[in-house]
């Protein structure tokens, strides 16, 4: 076993609040558990050499940090610094609630499909439960930034739960400084007939750890709307799950990872379809240039009885560099009959004959190359339910592709 | 010599595809203002003309020379022509979604602009003009937001390839098949198209299968092109001749793709 | 439907007969003496002893692998024999006329007439049962063309250079736990050379038979295609109805030099386990070839029998410009479970690889294609491409995509699909409005879902391999 999992076992151990029973469970499998390696799957392609290696410490006193702002857009804001709790919307919309008490939504949807997560329920200080009452429509989207200052290490854990026929809009947004190390994972319950558009962006690269996972319950025609991007860093990696346990249900994912120099980025997403008619459908794109790693693992479980399901996957990669490496996996794994399930995967270079046509109009192969990979990427952003907060990252994105070393 | 008023220069070109030979010993001189059709059979050459004087990877030159403007252009890249005034408007315009028109526009006519010297135009003195350019060739605005191509028909496209010509005013233009798989109306509005931009200064080659697009465009010369190389050249009469007794009697021996049938 | 599937599904085994053979069989277990006893019934040279015990000692080492999407009570490695032979074998038959007439008899009921006049035209036949190889026809017609095709225990003692030379070059012994156990008790299996720029003048077959009861079967085959050569190699395999699982551990290894060419197909008819899962063969075998320079390895498989199925004919694309291709078929009923697909790995620049799995489940079956398509940094210009389709008949079976890609080469393309599909209430309709039945209907679309991999198969092959899905399938409709 790991010395960094040793303390974080330690340290779980002194946990006590309204969750201590699911986090005495919890606990009891970290002890259990093997550090995990290559033969590992959850971690083939991600060595964990930079949570083995991190001094990130968790900090008595942390500095005042604030989210960054995006023009046009107020959030109704939930914000963590070093895995503590520090602000609070002043004022709720009507049918929205913030608490901090127990929840038995906690560890009920996030599976337990590896031992970050258990750390998680072990060690995340605060766990915020966001309510929406049944039929609520909360205009103002809510954003839950994870702020983590320089060297430190944090551990954050919210649960939503959108009631019937209510509608919501969050925003999961995360900075990280050097030297840092998170974990943060969100468990949303979506009701029959509610909707959650949703947002995860992992832009924070660099020398900092985070991992997380975003994992949602859909009940009876339930609506998922989700956009996840992710910039890769010493390690980055997210897991998301999407369970379909009322009928009619649909839940519709895009996302994009974009890695330059050494980073790693991993995205594990899985699809469980439990009951019978429902959709899903998954786009994710990926760019590796330079010396990066992307892994990306996609499954779609069809239930016994998950009959009539429509479930898509396709994902797109472009390798830039010969020192990057690509390793994707979508897998299907059907137990019912009457169904239409496809996935796709591919590993190419951009398209000659795009490239050709550009450059006839007289740009640069290296523009040519940078607009071509902004399109491939931008097709997915142009989807995003949200305009503002499309036009707020669309530059981000485009900046670091121009700065992407182009062969 | 008169050499010094020939815009394209093309001498004894001889180029080939996957080691297959298709252009075998083009001859080619076109001045400032001048229209030239290039007609043929299928597999005559017509489009690797085209691909070859702009520079697609995989079209091999093997002799020959190409001057535009006195420069060699077989020895620019494929950006460095467009940037000397060469323009080929696709058969078949490739489709680029995620990437706007209008971005795409603007990067090439900066890439010109640059090219020649002249400042960057502004966001809006070019949103100005890539919507005229539109009304000229009878696109909706809307298509400016549009993925490049993304979704066009086949008119579409053709127009859209028409209005890039008219914003990246180059000076010589290759329409290759431009009125391939239009009925007369959008034939019309892309002649017009073209007809709005002849100019002294500007030269054409207009490559096509069939004689109905010259009666919108009028060539100086019309060229017949069959197995690599120019057969017959003449007025504008030879297109209307080609039309009424096809291309067969233009080719005294059979060609060997033909005999392997 | 689901009930007169399983009603329908109990169909014969019709190559689950036992013949009364008299064997000489080593008692159950597995230890250093086991091995020096089948090394010394052989009449092994010490170096291939040794190399047995070496393989034994990494195996001792190893654990069973757990990753496939396969379940089975724990294997007691100690309850099986590892040899077993016809005591008429024994004395080493010079010719046909000596071989034991019953041993004759198994392979004509098998369809495999072994007697040259009845043999099929152009197909060379190396027949083994149990642990032994009985015959090999056409041995002196080959010879003349330089092609050497006999038992590979024979290899052992009149070639060994070569056995010395690329046993175990392609599959390592610590490759994986199965393996590793081949190497320490296999038995027979064949042996072929083509010589430097030999197309062999006809097609080669090894008939793989278990017979013995609690024996398990270790083959191994090594096929050497030399410089600018060409083979075609067929497999088959049968085994009696019997209630108690039997092991089949088996190692193939192919090396094609540059620019030469083997076509490997095989039908595997196991037996694959009653309706309730009882009995039937595990198949746990590693099959793997490398391409040299301008090489191509196809592998062709039609998977319909055995009741736990673990295996990836997978290609190593070392040479520039080489070809690797898997067409599969694999059919799973009753309580059947196959976990199988292919690897390629390509090295070389301008490799080329194809695969196409076509995955058919019915009853309570469960049927996974696991596959890895790896471009390595080297491998510039690189192409592959997968296309994983499955077919589900009734609503207990399952059907699993298990793709790995890993690439990094950014020169290079893979493509990976997979869909899913079930056979349509409209089809079925339209066949029986047309006046098929049903069972026909499904077997003829079954049949043209497979077509891409059955064109795949030598003739003679691609037609037992139609009738053998025919019979599979039979009542799995209701």
């Amino acid at each position: 076993m790991s010395e960094w999992l040793q303390g974080a076992i330690a340290r779980g151990q002194q946990v006590q609040d309204g969750f201590s029973d699911q986090r005495a469970a919890s606990l009891a499998l970290l002890q259990e558990i093997k550090w995990p390696n290559r033969k590992t799957e959850a971690w083939r392609y991600t060595p964990l050499r930079a949570v083995e290696r991190s001094s990130a410490q968790i900090k008595e006193l942390s500095p005042e940090l604030e989210p960054v702002s995006i023009a046009d857009l107020q959030f109704l804001e939930l914000v963590f610094v070093d895995g503590v709790l520090v602000s609070l919307p002043e004022e709720l919309p009507d049918g929205l609630v913030i608490e901090m008490q127990e929840s038995s939504l906690f560890g009920t949807i996030k599976p337990e499909r590896h031992i970050f997560g258990l750390v998680n329920d072990v060690l995340a200080a605060d766990v915020a439960v966001v309510r929406v009452a049944a039929g609520a429509v909360i205009e103002q989207p809510l954003r839950i930034s994870n702020l983590m200052s320089e060297g430190a290490e944090g551990h954050i854990r919210v649960l939503v739960d959108v009631a019937q026929n209510a509608k919501v809009t969050v925003y999961e947004h995360a900075e990280s400084q050097s030297g840092s190390l998170t974990t943060a994972y969100t468990e949303f319950r979506i009701g029959a007939d509610a909707t959650l558009e949703h947002y995860r962006f992992a832009l924070q690269s660099g020398n900092q750890v985070s991992i997380g996972g975003s994992h949602f319950c859909l009940l009876e025609r339930a609506q998922l709307n989700s956009t996840i991007i992710g910039f890769g860093s010493d390690l980055q990696r997210l897991d998301t799950d999407i369970i379909h346990r009322g009928e009619k249900a649909d839940a519709k994912l895009n996302a994009i990872y974009l890695l330059d120099g050494q980073e790693l980025f991993d995205l594990h997403a899985n699809v469980e379809h439990e009951v019978p008619n429902c959709t899903t459908e998954e786009n994710v794109r990926g760019i590796a240039a330079d010396r990066s790693r992307a892994v990306f693992n996609g499954r779609i479980h069809i239930h016994r009885d998950a009959q009539k399901t429509l479930a898509e996957l396709n994902n797109r990669n472009l390798l830039m560099s010969d020192k990057a490496e690509i390793n994707t996996k979508p897998e299907l794994e059907i137990y019912a009959d009457d169904v239409r399930c496809a996935h796709g995967a591919t590993v190419a270079e951009i398209d000659k004959k795009a490239l050709y046509y550009l450059r006839s109009r007289g740009l640069t192969k290296g523009q040519a190359q940078v607009m071509l990979n902004f399109g491939f990427i931008n097709e997915l952003i142009d989807q995003m339910p949200n305009p503002t907060l499309a036009e707020w990252v669309r530059p981000i994105i485009r900046e670091r592709f121009a700065q992407m070393e182009v062969k | 010599m008169s050499n010094s008023n020939v815009l394209l220069s093309i001498k004894d070109l001889h180029a080939s595809v996957e080691e297959k030979n298709i252009l075998k010993g083009l001859n080619l001189e076109i001045k400032p203002g001048e229209v030239h059709a290039i007609m043929g059979p299928n597999g005559a050459g017509k489009s690797t003309t085209g691909y070859v004087l702009s520079g697609r990877d995989g079209y091999e030159v093997n002799s020959g020379s190409v001057t535009l403007d006195g420069e060699d252009l077989l020895e620019m890249d494929v950006e460095e022509r467009a940037r000397a005034g060469l323009f080929l408007a696709f058969q078949y315009p490739v489709e680029i979604p995620g990437v706007s028109n209008l971005e795409f526009l603007k990067a090439s006519v900066d890439a010109q602009r640059e090219a020649r010297g002249q400042e960057a135009l502004t966001s809006a003195e070019f949103l100005k003009l890539a919507k005229e350019a539109c009304k000229q060739v009878n696109l909706p605005v809307s298509f400016l937001k549009r993925g490049v191509n993304e979704g066009f028909s086949g008119g579409e496209k053709k127009r859209n390839e028409i209005m890039q010509m008219i914003l990246l005013q180059p000076k010589v233009c290759i329409l290759d098949e431009t009125d391939s798989g239009l009925d007369i109306d959008a034939m019309q509005v892309v002649a017009e198209g073209v007809n709005s931009q002849r100019s002294p200064e500007r030269s054409f080659i207009v490559v096509t299968h069939y004689q109905r697009l010259l009666d919108y465009i009028k060539p100086d010369f019309v060229h017949v092109l069959a197995d690599g190389k120019i057969v017959k050249s003449g007025d504008a009469s030879l297109a209307k001749e080609l039309e009424e007794q096809g291309y067969a009697w233009l080719q005294t021996e059979p060609r060997e793709d033909e005999l392997e049938d | 439907m689901t009930e007169q599937i399983d009603k329908a599904l109990a169909r014969e085994y019709e190559a689950g007969f036992v013949s009364a053979i008299e064997s000489e069989t080593f008692e159950a277990g597995l230890n250093e003496d086991v091995i020096r006893r089948i090394s010394e019934v052989k009449g092994e040279p010490e170096w291939m002893l040794e190399w047995r015990l070496k393989a034994y000692r990494v195996w001792l080492e190893m654990e069973e692998p757990s990753w496939a999407h396969v379940s089975y009570p724990k294997i007691d490695f100690q309850s099986i024999s590892y040899y077993s032979a016809p005591k008429s074998m024994k004395d080493k038959p010079k010719s046909l006329d000596e071989v034991d007439p019953e041993l004759l008899r198994t392979y004509e009921k098998l369809g495999i007439p072994l007697v040259e006049q009845q043999m099929l035209a152009g197909i060379a036949v190396d027949a083994v049962f149990d642990s032994v190889s009985v015959v090999t026809t056409f041995r002196e017609k080959l010879e003349e063309a330089g092609v050497i095709f006999c038992p590979i225990s024979e290899a052992v003692h009149k070639h060994p250079e070569l056995v010395k030379k690329y046993l175990g070059s392609v599959v390592p012994t610590k490759d994986n736990y199965y393996a590793a156990l081949n190497c320490a008790v296999f038995t027979d299996g064949s042996f072929v050379y083509i010589p430097k720029g030999t197309r062999c003048p006809m097609e080669l077959s090894t008939y793989f038979r278990i017979n013995e009861q609690n024996t398990g079967q270790f083959e191994r085959t090594l096929i050497i295609a030399d410089e600018g050569s060409y083979v075609s190699y067929l497999e088959g395999c049968t085994a009696p109805q019997r209630d108690e699982n039997q092991l089949h551990a088996a190692v193939v290894e192919l090396v094609a030099l540059d620019d030469a060419e083997i076509k490997y197909s095989t039908v595997q008819n196991w037996y694959p386990g009653d309706e309730d899962g009882k009995g039937g063969i595990y198949n746990f075998v590693t099959k793997r070839g490398v391409c040299h320079t301008n090489a191509k390895i196809s592998w062709t498989q039609v998977e319909t029998g055995s009741s736990v199925t673990w295996k990836y004919p997978s290609c190593v694309l070392k040479g520039d410009n080489s070809v690797g291709e898997f067409y599969s078929v694999a059919l799973t009923r009753g309580r059947q479970q196959a976990d199988t697909g292919t690897k390629m790995i390509h090295i070389g620049k301008n490799t080329r690889s194809t695969i196409i799995s076509k995955g058919i489940s019915a009853g309570k079956s469960n049927n996974a294609y696991r596959g890895l398509v790896r471009m390595n940094p080297g491998a510039d210009g690189a192409r592959n491409f997968t296309q994983c389709d499955s077919l589900l008949i009734g609503d207990q079976c399952g059907a699993h995509t298990f793709p790995y890609v890993e690439s990094r080469n950014p020169s290079a393309i893979v493509e990976h699909e997979a869909t899913t599909s079930k056979v349509s209430d409209d089809q079925l309709f339209l066949c029986q409005q047309r006046g098929l039945d049903a069972e026909k209907a499904v077997s003829m679309i079954v049949n043209g879902f497979c077509k891409e991999v059955f064109k795949e198969l030598p003739m003679e092959f691609a037609v037992e391999a139609g009738k053998l899905l025919e019979i599979s399938l039979e009542g799995s409709v209701g």
